[in-house]
């Protein structure tokens, strides 16, 4: 069946190679993709090990459901301790690679220890071979993917690899494949360049049984029709992602000039719709392509229109690329959001973390924090396009004092800049949060401040509660595949019942990324996408395995909390402000300035938020420190672990 | 495993409540639906005066492309100028 698929154990220190069944035990409790992989990370790393050193286990991984007869498994999971945070490390990505992956005979990759040069892995139809890269290292990721294809002799080869970034183990560097697909948060890149890891190569023709294919298309079709018919994916499929930068600037959910600012006012030329005339100018009407096995096709095509780059080709730009380059920075050109997302794309750094320390060194110095000396002689105030492209290069190849403190990500920088830098640093968990404000949307500020990997909003962001949904088509979300009959609400400014939808959505994210299954295909931006129920069923016809809506819940509860045992193991306390479940002061502090009424003057309640904090906790079976309770361990088969069967 | 196939998933049951041709005025504190005439470039809510410049994903699917600017900065500064004023006068 689909789950013949195996785990390799890779020593990049003495070029040892063991492949491995994953028992059906394992698949059980853990699914497959990050589920799986957290399992294997907090099981193969010690407590307080170097995220930059051999000691470091690099998982990359499929999801259960990859390569098989269901929609959308092309997600990539990648996962170690983070070298940005010094906690949990993950990224996800899509485009091709772990179908690859799982057609040559893989689904699970723990890499370990560091290779004495520069080395890709070769893996094919069940072998693996350690290959030199030193004709690689210093190439973009573009030209690395194109240089194995052409050195295998395979134009389908497909390639997650890292760029200079990784390379100068900048921090904030992440794993490509394809154009623009990346693996971008927690420094995952740079994980891979601490092993001398320059790619991992993959082509595969081996078969993937499907345990009742009929029945597997069959099902495919409805479930199909369920994501192509939401009207979110169809706004993805004619704008892709940055409508959602639009929509939530029209009401001032965007932060600006680093957090100065809730809204990127008269932002035309950055609008969506705007980007969407430029990809159409230069690559004609039908400029929107997608991922394996996707129907949505929510990434758009677009050549550089001018300036230093024109003509460059390139994919997105994603929101956040749009909310990196553009409203955080109050850069609003569209030529430099592209050029933005161009220039990190090829060198191989995260979008968002890229965007948000640039324009965070740029408020620094607005105030004076940072001095001209600190800065090279740049000009780093808002709305300086050429300053912020130029910084991008700068931390890529960690050029000059501020580029390099840079690429050490926003704590490091913040305790080698001193004053009060670190006040001004929008982040959680030593990640920056994404381009959104949240001051105004109680719900998605607690997602934020307890997510695991650090700031995010693709962990347990409750999206639809922006929609003002009725509480009855709530209760029929979030009462579903477990009751609860607590309290909901409709209104997104509210703190009541935002602790149960974030957790709700927070194991539905799990969910998908064991599957392998892209975000974009839950409920997360449409409340009538497919979740645990829908997901049974098609586990089931694609591997056979017999799983409940409500074993799956369970299973996500299970990897939820061994990422929190993780992270827990590395030194996160509850209030602590750099590894901790907290916000900036800002988020408390200062009203937002701009907006909708009822956002304008907003900001988040303290008491209001610690009340929230605790239900979380509770509701998750944790103590008043975030501790999972005994019982939930024992509960969730938890209690012995580290348990090493795999 | 026994899989009722004609039974409906939650989210599939709650396909009926799409609504379509509609937008929803952006102001958290009306969220009132909104219904503009097909190929209009503008819509105004009647509820709360936001205002708010539209695009067409289809004809029959309307889209908020982002706020009347200057209309809804004026809006909201006097939404704010009123509670600082309430505040003051606590």
């Amino acid at each position: 069946m689909a789950l013949n698929r195996k785990i390799a154990y890779i020593d990049l220190s003495t070029g040892k190679v063991e492949t491995k069944p994953i028992p059906l035990e394992v698949r059980k409790k853990f699914l497959g993709g990050r589920g799986l992989d957290a399992y294997l990370l907090f099981n193969h790393t010690e407590k307080g090990i170097d995220p930059l050193g051999p000691k470091n286990t690099l998982m990359v991984s499929a999801g259960i459901l990859t390569a098989t007869c269901a929609s959308a498994t092309a997600r990539t999971h990648i996962m170690a301790k983070s070298p940005l945070t010094d906690l949990l490390g993950s990224a996800n990505m899509g485009g091709f690679f772990a179908p690859e992956l799982a057609w040559a005979g893989f689904h699970h990759l723990v890499i370990k220890g560091k290779a004495e040069k520069p080395i890709y892995l070769w893996i094919h139809n069940g072998e693996i071979e350690l290959r030199d890269a030193s004709q690689l290292w210093g190439k973009t990721t573009t030209e690395t993917q194109w240089a194995i294809r052409e050195e295998l002799g395979d134009e389908d080869i497909k390639s997650a690899v890292i760029g200079p970034a990784g390379e100068n183990l900048v921090r904030i560097a992440n794993v490509m494949t394809g154009i623009k697909n990346a693996a971008g948060r927690s420094g995952m890149g740079a994980v891979m360049g601490s092993k001398n890891l320059k790619a991992i190569a993959v082509r595969g023709t081996m078969d993937i049984k499907i345990a009742y294919p009929l029945e597997a298309l069959e099902y495919n079709k409805r479930f199909i029709d369920q994501i192509v018919s939401a009207k979110v994916n169809q706004t993805q499929g004619t704008l892709g992602t940055p409508f959602i930068w639009g929509a939530t600037n029209s009401w001032g959910g965007i932060r600006t000039r680093n957090f100065q600012y809730n809204q990127c006012e008269y932002a035309d030329d950055i609008e969506p719709e705007r980007i969407d005339e430029i990809c159409t100018e230069t690559m004609g009407p039908y400029h929107m392509t997608g991922c394996f096995g996707c129907q949505v096709h929510c990434r758009a095509q677009y050549r550089i229109p001018s300036g230093p780059y024109a003509g460059k080709y390139d994919e997105g730009p994603e929101y956040t690329s749009q909310g990196a380059f553009g409203g955080e920075p109050d850069c609003k050109n569209a030529v430099t959001v592209l050029t933005g997302n161009h220039l990190v794309d090829q060198w191989g750094m995260d979008n968002l973390e890229t965007g948000s320390l640039i324009s965070w060194a740029m408020e620094l110095s607005e105030e004076g924090i940072l001095t001209s000396k600190d800065i090279d002689g740049l000009d780093l105030r808002f709305g300086n396009d050429e300053a912020l492209l130029e910084m991008i290069r700068r931390i890529a190849f960690r050029e000059g004092w501020l580029g390099d403190t840079l690429a050490e990500g926003g704590i490091r920088a913040a305790e080698k800049i001193g004053k009060d830098s670190f006040e001004y640093l929008i982040q959680v968990k030593g990640m920056s949060n994404l381009h959104s404000d949240e001051r105004a949307t109680p719900a998605l500020a607690l997602g934020i401040a307890t997510g695991s990997r650090g700031s995010d909003h693709l962990r347990s962001r409750p999206a639809i509660d922006l929609y003002h949904l009725p509480e009855e088509v709530l209760r029929k979300i979030y009462s579903n595949p477990v009751p609860y009959d607590g309290p909901l609400s409709s209104e997104h400014t509210s703190y009541v019942g935002k602790p149960w939808q974030v957790l709700w959505q927070e194991l539905c994210y799990m969910g998908v990324d064991c599957l392998g299954i892209c975000k974009y295909h839950t409920t997360f931006l449409g409340a009538t996408l497919p979740n645990f129920e829908d997901w049974a069923k098609v586990i089931y016809y694609n591997t056979g395995l017999e799983i409940t809506p409500t074993d799956i819940w369970t299973v996500a509860e299970r990897c939820y909390n061994i990422e929190r045992l993780f992270n827990l193991r590395e030194g996160l306390t509850r209030d602590d402000p750099k590894k901790g479940d907290t916000l900036n002061h800002r988020y408390f502090d200062e009203p937002c300035r701009r907006g909708a009424p009822d956002v304008i003057g907003s900001k988040i309640d303290r008491k209001k938020f610690k009340k929230m904090i605790d239900e979380y906790y509770e509701h998750h079976g944790w103590d008043e420190n975030g501790v999972p309770r005994e019982e939930t361990l024992k509960r969730l088969g938890l209690d012995k672990e580290p348990s090493h069967l795999l | 495993m026994a899989i009722d196939t004609e039974k409906l998933s939650g989210a599939e049951s709650l396909r009926k409540t799409r609504t379509y041709g509609k937008v929803r005025c952006h102001n958290p504190s009306c969220m009132g639906r909104l219904q503009p005439r097909s190929g209009d470039d503008h819509v105004k809510c009647p509820t709360c005066g936001m205002e708010y410049r539209l695009v067409w994903v289809r004809p029959d699917f309307p889209r908020i492309r982002g706020p009347v600017w200057d209309v809804n900065r004026r809006l909201a500064q006097e939404v704010l100028a009123k509670k600082a004023a309430k505040k003051e006068g606590k």
